[in-house]
């Protein structure tokens, strides 16, 4: 029982990093119509990010304080160096100008931080256990990043549903053409949802580094399950983002226990069985 | 569609297959080696090409078929004896081509973004599998200790473990398959496959059945992929699941892009370009140390640059400059080469279809008669555009009945209704842009055998008379060699018109088939109905009055998705409903507003 208990735990808490990395990707492919694969990238940047300025300023939280406006700065940057240039092409051309950043940012990574792994505390007033049942206890860490992820998906919620900039973000995903007709710049539109993205994946990644550790190749795994989550909600969907993070989530918890061997391929068969039923998606258009 | 490769591309492979032919006589044991896993990443590419550049399927997870290729030589392989070269390579080929049928079988059922993420997803379970199980010795790989060769009475023929022979049998190899896909895409079959990329819309409103051309199209190159894994097992002997990763998937997609995708030997072009690139920057006596250590960041960089400047590829440059279009290909054919008529009438009973809380159509119950014209016309957002497509089969009707010949056939896919002699244009004119106007008709005139297996022209004497017809009788014949996209609208209307006639349909639903078009080719188009209704039925949705009123002997007016009132053009003119409702008292030959409806 404790152990079905420990999972949920731990699969929501994964499914909510998740989701902050899926969104991300959901928005900018939703709006921007880009295929960003480098999205895992993002993910890792926020991993080493967190090594950095956890070792500049001592505490984890304020590595997220300090290292989301950087993520965005950089978001930006990248958006304004590359991304902007594919809006027009093929969904080929977005896939291999990604991909081809990927292998960029993985050779930066290695210059700036090498291939060791590398650890980064867990803030000592939080690395204590809270006990669940009388033999059960439950990281406080953990609880407070749960706490984190969800304040930044209600924030986001807010933003996209009730402030001026949200109405139009909904409005550039539903007709780009009568945005701009409008008289809208939605170049810098465009470039502001996708720095938000990159801030996503990176918060997604710094708040998962004292769990995770930070490593070469984390971003690829987040990258592919992201997409798949992308896939199980739909299209630029952010509830099906939500509801697809915490299915993945969970899965992969309780895969990992009972089946420790297809744990992965499990994730794959969700993904194909909710194809089977909605080609698009829990909340895909068709 | 696929072009013969210019003279120049022609030459330059010329040259490239004298080069390797010679080439184990220059070079050590590792030069051997290296052009071998170059050559065998061109088999992979140029698979991979066949999904990705003619059917347009852009698949994110080839690299599985790669890998299972590979595995299967593994598996038919004992520490005994030396598995047969035969028994090996199909094992991979065919291994491979199951596990394409099985993930296509669901990744078709997508399209656009959801199929790149559902292979890539299918390729990562593929690695996962082989990662994390016990499956061939788990994640640290295997080893295959003695290689396949082929023994016939004692005599080893062909042995993989030696590097020259097995280097020539990898070049043969590679031939064949280019020039195998190249031919399969001359094919009847070929040529659907590739309007899949151009327009899946319209090859279904043909009647061919788009699902089962992707799967298989996505089975032949899997199963090319698989060739290669199979082959890539040999080189070294050795099998790890980093076959499977999708970055094997990604630079695969790289190197057709760069090479040129659609083309089937620009990929070939663009491994070489990349494993030369690769290797450069990885040398420090070219480069320098601080390039070679960071040989990833100039690829990635150089590859970049490459996608922004050059959206082509390196194929881009050995085209042909666009040539004159030939004229007059076609003999100008005085009748239709006679056909049985398919199917008669059309009808529909209490059809409705609602979205959301909108009734667009709203229990509509009509007959279609043969040799008629009848004309729908209505205001705009009247429901005429979703009562045809409720007819075709491009929307699932919420209620009621669509019947051709007195057989139901609402909620069929439109493939299925197509198949039954129902043909019909778009309002928005839908044809395939990348294919000649000629191809364009051959492709219509194919869908009355639109059996996915069709590798031969051989029942094509009786199309190619109907395609000459067909665009003789819309004036396009002195066209047939256009690139279809690179004509007028109102031309593009006209061939779509041709190639309802040539896909031999009976009942034509045209959906504002005079949009966009001159007087000239109005004039011919409504001469071009009188004549087509000695044999057809037709149904004609049109904004123009005149036209309307020129041709139709029915007339059937929708407003608010329903039916208020149907009958001769004259009847229709004197019924007080229509005036009030529709015609607002003006005299009908004044023009309605507008062409969205």
């Amino acid at each position: 029982m404790s152990l079905v208990l420990v999972q949920i735990l731990n699969g929501l808490q994964y499914g909510l990093l998740l989701f902050l990395a899926a969104s991300g990707l959901t928005l900018v492919f939703g709006i921007l119509g880009v295929i960003n694969l480098a999205h895992g990238s993002f993910y890792m940047l926020g991993a080493y990010l967190a090594v950095t300025l956890t070792a500049q300023f001592g505490d984890i939280f304020v590595a997220l304080a300090v290292g989301i406006p950087l993520a965005f700065v950089f978001g930006a940057a990248i958006e304004w160096l590359f991304i902007r240039h594919l809006y027009k092409r093929d969904h080929l051309q977005q896939v291999l100008l990604t991909f081809a950043l990927i292998l960029v940012f993985k050779e930066v990574q290695q210059t700036l931080w090498g291939n060791h792994p590398l650890s980064i505390p867990t803030p000592s007033y939080l690395s204590s256990s809270i006990s669940l049942t009388p033999d059960l206890g439950y990281p406080v860490y953990r609880f407070a990043l749960m706490g984190i992820c969800v304040a930044l998906a209600l924030a986001m919620m807010f933003v996209i549903q009730r402030t001026r900039v949200g109405r139009l973000i909904r409005a550039a995903e539903s007709n780009p053409e009568m945005v701009e007709a409008l008289g809208y710049d939605s170049r810098i539109l465009y470039r502001m949802v996708f720095a938000a993205g990159v801030a996503l994946a990176a918060a997604a990644g710094i708040l998962a580094a004292p769990i995770e550790s930070a490593y070469p190749g984390i971003g690829d795994r987040v990258l592919i399950i992201s997409f798949v989550i992308v896939v199980i909600g739909g299209i630029g969907s952010i509830r099906g983002a939500f509801l697809g993070a915490l299915l993945i989530g969970l899965a992969d918890a309780f895969g990992k226990v009972f089946v420790p061997e297809f744990s992965s391929v499990l994730i794959y068969a969700v993904m194909a069985l909710i194809l089977v039923v909605r080609p698009s998606g829990l909340f895909g258009r068709a | 569609m696929l072009k013969t490769p210019s003279t120049r591309a022609l030459l330059l492979l010329a040259c490239l297959a004298l080069l390797f032919v010679a080439l184990p006589f220059f070079v050590g044991p590792y030069g051997i080696k290296f052009a071998t896993r170059l050559i065998i990443l061109s088999i992979f590419v140029v698979s991979l090409d066949f999904a990705l550049g003619l059917a347009g399927l852009i698949s994110f997870g080839h690299a599985a078929f790669f890998g299972v290729g590979a595995y299967a030589v593994y598996f038919v392989s004992s520490d005994e004896g030396a598995a047969n070269v035969f028994v090996a390579l199909g094992a991979g080929v065919g291994v491979a081509a199951v596990c394409a049928l099985v993930i296509g079988a669901f990744a078709c059922l997508t399209r656009g973004f959801y199929f790149i993420m559902v292979t890539l997803a299918a390729g990562q379970m593929m690695f996962s599998l082989f990662h994390d199980t016990d499956i061939a010795k788990g994640a640290d790989g295997a080893y295959i200790n003695i290689k396949p060769d082929l023994t016939i009475l004692g005599h080893t023929l062909i042995d993989f473990d030696d590097r020259r022979v097995f280097f020539y049998v990898c070049l043969a190899l590679l031939v064949f398959t280019v020039v195998a896909l190249y031919m399969l895409a001359r094919t009847p079959f070929g040529r659907v496959v590739q309007g899949l990329k151009s327009n899946e819309t319209r090859l279904s409103a043909l009647g061919f059945d788009a699902y089962r051309f992707k799967l298989a199209a996505f089975v032949v190159s899997g199963a090319f992929a698989g060739l290669a894994g199979a082959l890539f097992a040999c080189i070294d002997g050795f099998v790890t699941p980093d076959l499977f990763s999708w970055h094997q998937s990604g630079l695969a997609i790289m190197m057709v892009v760069l090479g040129g995708a659609g083309t089937l030997f620009g990929p070939i072009l663009g491994a070489l370009f990349y494993v030369s690139l690769e290797e450069t920057l990885k040398t420090a006596s070219l480069v320098g140390d601080f390039v070679s250590s960071h040989w990833l960041l100039g690829t990635g960089a150089v590859l970049v640059i490459a996608v922004l400047l050059s959206p082509d590829g390196l194929a881009g440059f050995l085209r042909n400059a666009a040539r004159p279009a030939k004229k007059a290909l076609l003999q100008p054919l005085g009748d239709a080469p006679a056909e049985p008529r398919r199917a008669s009438i059309l009808a529909t009973k209490d059809l409705a279809k609602t979205f959301g809380g909108l009734r667009a159509v709203d229990g509509v119950t009509i007959s279609f008669e043969p040799d008629l014209v009848h004309a729908i016309i209505g205001p705009n957002g009247a429901g005429k555009t979703t009562f045809t497509n409720l007819l075709s089969g491009a929307l699932k009707p919420s209620a009621g009945e669509v019947t051709v010949d007195g057989v139901n056939v609402a909620g069929a896919p439109a493939y299925k209704i197509a198949r039954r002699g129902v043909g019909r244009s778009f309002q928005r004119t839908n044809i395939f842009a990348t294919f000649t106007v000629e191809e364009n008709c051959r492709l219509a005139a194919q869908a009355r055998h639109p059996s996915v297996v069709r590798l031969t022209e051989r029942l094509s004497g009786s199309e190619q008379a109907k395609v000459a017809h067909a665009l003789t009788v819309v004036g396009l014949a002195d066209k047939a060699d256009t690139i279809a996209g690179a004509m007028s609208n109102g031309e593009q209307r006209q061939l779509e018109i041709a190639m309802l006639i040539a896909s031999g349909g009976s009942i034509l639903i045209l959906d504002e088939p005079l949009a966009g078009m001159g007087p000239e080719e109005t004039r011919r188009v409504i001469d071009l109905l009188r004549d087509l209704k000695k044999n057809h039925t037709i149904v004609l949705i049109e904004h123009d009055m005149d036209a309307v009123f020129a041709v139709a002997d029915t007339l059937t007016v929708l407003a608010l998705g329903r039916l208020i009132a149907h009958g001769t053009p004259d009847e229709v003119r004197r019924n007080e409903e229509v005036i009030t409702a529709y015609l607002g008292g003006h005299a009908p030959e004044i023009e309605t507003e507008g062409a969205k409806s």
